[in-house]
């Protein structure tokens, strides 16, 4: 079969404006008697506090300073609705939103920030996943019992029989850290009236959900919000959740003028969510030929402050736990855990980036005890076509797995000498499988 | 307030501005030229490069005044008039698919053209080392190593083709 594209090279149709410098991200907008607004952050991790904007609302060229008072329903999530738009009571993590200074220049709005007294009156935090799902651990969202917001089981056969048969066991537990997005555009919002129609102009990954998000916190319904996506400097996943869209609609709705806000690097940094720091205990069996038997693994996500997609990227995480290979007898349990760090969610792959380093590595261990080198073992087990994974699929096409690692093997020539042949390739590069 | 006189993509100006002004504000905010982008604005990330008197310089660290008398090139001043007179570096950028988000592109474009000035066959080794001031999250740098071999071939073809 022909296709009219597929099969092609297609010059993308944004590409040519952003050669030449045309293709307008949101801080490239300028409106007529814009304002500017700045959004003053949390300090401390977890702390009750207490505002005085008074100062800064006297000051010349401010506008109005927004504080959770000035907003109709104060919270916003893309799963669970457990952040507020601006903290009420307490802060649960450094970087959360206190207010919104609008004035009449940028640099205005920046000193005017200065002058608003917080009061923290700090309270305990927890920072580490694991001792924040002990019965006594602080707990960061009070209306939860529990800082687990969630719990995927995956069950398959009887692990415990099945160890019982294994010529090898490996234990062991795998800690990832936390991991910014990094896009190269900093976050930059421009909101304001059409009639009597909310636009928020801001770089999003979700605009129907931010659409959802600006009318239920202000109140109105959703025809009257209306969200424009210009060109989108990089998210990787760090743009599926609100940052400034819901101050920008409130501060326009109230004051009727164009607003504008734009994050520095530094701000962004505290904004966004960031991939979840996962720890991972793994308890992996195979018999004396390298067939594995059983897999055990207890994956535990901290999702910092805020869910935001904690509950589907940890769901993830447990299905993708075995990695491409056939295991008969499997069990997982997956947690996304609050703690008083910056929110984690989404990011490229969504859980299934983290599980890798643990399962690989189980792998390798593996594949050294039973002397049996580490792309035989992965040939032995690895997805076929037909094969069933743990959580019972049946993979029924499009499974190249094992051609794959074969490609790579023969493109190293490393076919049944694989030990020399690493070696003399580690002297020129790094090499792994 | 200070007073300055400089150039930008062929064009005088002479212009009042504050002495702690950046130099990319004033391209941005005061002439609105937003092709040049602020992605850090410590000078790491390279996506607000333009060439002032022939060398690439971080906008963002670069004070206004400091341009006062210089000549600049901004992304919007590297094509000629009309959209089919791309400069051979933005052909490439474009067959190569070197552009994604395209944040970077700017910077990329300009560290690329000061490179290709001073250097019409760079290795790829010479490419990375002209771009190692330009952070791109997309793309892998590859395509625009790529792109950016494409146009020195384009450029030495050009000066070829003019010679006879």
């Amino acid at each position: 079969m022909k296709f009219k594209t597929v099969g092609h090279s297609e010059v993308r149709v944004d590409a040519m404006a952003k050669v030449i410098g045309e293709a307008t991200y949101p801080e490239d907008f300028y409106m007529k008697d814009m304002l500017w607004g700045k959004t003053l952050r949390s300090t401390k991790a977890h702390a009750h506090v207490n505002l005085d904007t008074q100062d800064a609302e006297k000051m010349e060229g401010v506008i109005k300073v927004f504080t959770y008072r000035d907003v109709p329903d104060n919270h916003h999530g893309v799963v669970l609705k457990d952040h507020e738009v601006f903290c009420s009571k307490k802060v649960r993590r450094i970087g959360d939103p206190l207010a919104f200074v609008v004035a009449i220049s940028n640099k205005i709005a920046e000193k005017a920030l200065k002058t608003i007294k917080v009061e923290y009156n700090e309270i305990p935090a927890i920072f580490d996943p694991v001792e924040a799902m002990m019965k006594d651990a602080p707990l960061v969202h009070e209306n939860h019992k529990s800082n687990i917001i969630f719990h995927y089981k995956l069950r398959r056969g009887n692990i415990e029989e099945a160890f019982k048969k294994c010529a090898v066991i490996i234990e062991k537990q795998y800690k990832c850290g936390m991991v910014d997005h990094g896009f190269l555009q900093p976050e930059a919002g421009l909101a304001y009236m059409d009639g009597d129609t909310v636009v928020v102009c801001a770089a999003t990954q979700y605009p129907h959900f931010d659409q959802l998000e600006v009318a239920e916190a202000l109140h109105i319904s959703q025809e009257k919000v209306r969200i424009i996506n210009p060109a989108v400097g990089g998210a990787f996943g760090g743009r599926e959740d609100i940052t400034m869209q819901v101050h920008l609609a409130l501060a326009t709705k109230v004051l009727g003028r164009p607003i504008k806000t734009v994050y520095s690097r530094e701000e962004s940094f505290l904004a966004h969510s960031k991939r979840h720091p996962m720890v991972m205990t793994y308890k992996t069996g195979a018999d004396a030929n390298g067939k594995l038997l059983a897999m055990e693994a207890e994956l535990v996500g901290d999702t910092g402050a805020y869910a935001s997609w904690a509950i589907n990227v940890m769901r993830k995480a447990g299905v993708h736990a075995t990695g491409p290979y056939e295991i008969p007898n499997v069990k997982v349990d997956s947690y996304a855990v609050y703690t008083n760090n910056p929110f984690a969610g989404a990011m490229r792959g969504f859980g299934a980036t983290q599980v890798p380093i643990a399962h690989e590595q189980q792998m390798d261990m593996i594949a050294e005890e039973l002397d049996i080198d580490p792309i035989t073992i992965r040939l032995i087990n690895g997805f076929t076509l037909g094969s069933t994974t743990a959580t019972g699929q049946v993979l029924s096409d499009s499974v190249p797995l094992k051609e794959c690692i074969e490609a790579v093997e023969n493109s190293l020539g490393i076919k049944n000498h694989y030990e020399e042949k690493m070696e003399e390739l580690a002297m020129e590069a790094g090499v792994g499988i | 307030m200070k007073k300055i006189n400089l150039k930008i993509n062929g064009s005088e100006y002479s212009l009042e501005i504050d002495e702690n002004m950046r130099l990319i504000d004033l391209i941005r905010d005061v002439v609105g030229l937003t092709g040049t982008k602020e992605g850090c604005g410590e000078g790491e990330c390279g996506a607000c490069t333009v060439i002032m008197g022939g060398v690439t310089v971080n906008s963002c660290m670069v004070l206004a005044f400091q341009a006062n008398g210089k000549e600049i090139l901004t992304i919007e001043g590297v094509k000629g008039k009309g959209n089919d007179k791309l400069h051979p570096i933005q052909k490439a950028f474009l067959e190569e698919g070197a552009v994604q988000c395209g944040f970077c592109i700017p910077g990329m474009v300009l560290s690329a053209k000061a490179l290709l000035d001073e250097n019409n066959t760079p290795s790829r080794e010479e490419i990375r080392e002209g771009i190692s001031g330009n952070l791109c999250r997309c793309t892998g740098y590859n395509k625009i190593v790529d792109a950016i071999e494409k146009a020195a071939y384009y450029l030495v073809k050009e000066a070829e083709d003019n010679e006879i």
